[in-house]
């Protein structure tokens, strides 16, 4: 992607006003850059939760962890140069927006990443049975985190709803992983979600 | 894959493939009420260690507001 091209996307996504689209073009931009010297990035925590529901939870920064090998910090200085990005070497200011440049992504399913052909590339977003099962297990955590709960619910209804597609029975088995171990918890939670929307419970404990 | 619900055709972010950005903003509304059917409009934290660098940049806020649901 040329110079002209780059700056073009920066404009744009300067000017974006909406948070969502805002992350969603961003990934887009620094995935395809990644790309072309051999990375290749994934969309992780609340900014792949924003992305997958809409669910209004995004804050003002975009996590990004790293498939395989990190590119070099020379050639990560290079990309976010021509982003025209301040700070470093972790967290940047770019485009409106703080970018944090995570370490290796860890993912415990074995499913895909989720992929959208973004307006300047391809991107991909964390695995939802993993963002699932762990959204359950932090609302669990330290006595209860509502805002966890939440974000929990919305992505089950997003997924229960058909907008997304998930296999239940990787959650099932990642659920019942030593790590996490709350699949009673994962299985309640949905059994409520999938109440209010009046669906059946895809996932059951027994 | 594609889904139809009583009003419109709503296109599923699917577990093999990719999803075009296009069918993305399209499914954007049904995602959104989907969620506000299950928990608050605006679920964003309250706050966290980034709240110093959010609010100096967001004008006190921790991000920008987020598009009404009928707009989307």
């Amino acid at each position: 992607m040329g110079s002209p091209k780059v700056q073009a996307a920066l404009a744009d996504i300067s000017a974006e006003q909406d948070p969502t689209l805002k992350c969603a073009k961003l990934a887009s931009l620094c995935s395809a850059l990644w790309a072309e010297h051999g990375g290749e990035l994934v969309v992780v925590g609340g900014s792949a939760i924003e992305i997958l529901t809409d669910g209004a939870y995004t804050s003002g920064d975009l996590d990004l962890c790293h498939t395989a090998a990190a590119l070099p910090l020379p050639t990560q200085r290079q990309i976010m140069g021509l982003l025209q990005a301040k700070g470093g070497p972790r967290n940047w200011q770019v485009a409106g927006m703080y970018l944090d440049l995570l370490g290796p992504v860890e993912s415990l399913a074995r499913t895909p990443y989720r992929r959208i052909e973004g307006p300047y590339g391809r991107f991909l977003l964390m695995k939802p049975e993993d963002l699932l099962v762990e959204r359950v297990f932090i609302s669990h955590y330290s006595g209860g985190n509502e805002e966890a709960r939440d974000c929990a619910k919305k992505l089950i209804a997003v997924i229960l709803g058909g907008a997304l597609a998930v296999d239940w029975n990787e959650v099932r088995r990642l659920a019942n992983l030593p790590e996490y171990r709350n699949l009673s918890q994962c299985a309640a939670l949905v059994k409520d979600v999938a109440n209010d929307l009046e669906v059946d419970s895809p996932l059951h404990s027994a | 894959m594609w889904l139809m619900t009583s009003k419109l055709t709503v296109p599923c972010i699917p577990l093999d493939g990719s999803i075009s950005y296009e069918d993305w903003l399209k499914g954007r509304r049904y995602r959104r009420e989907l969620g506000n059917r299950v928990a608050p409009g605006v679920i964003r934290r309250q706050r966290s260690s980034s709240d110093r660098r959010l609010k100096k940049l967001f004008q006190g806020e921790r991000g920008l507001p987020f598009t009404p649901t009928e707009k989307l």
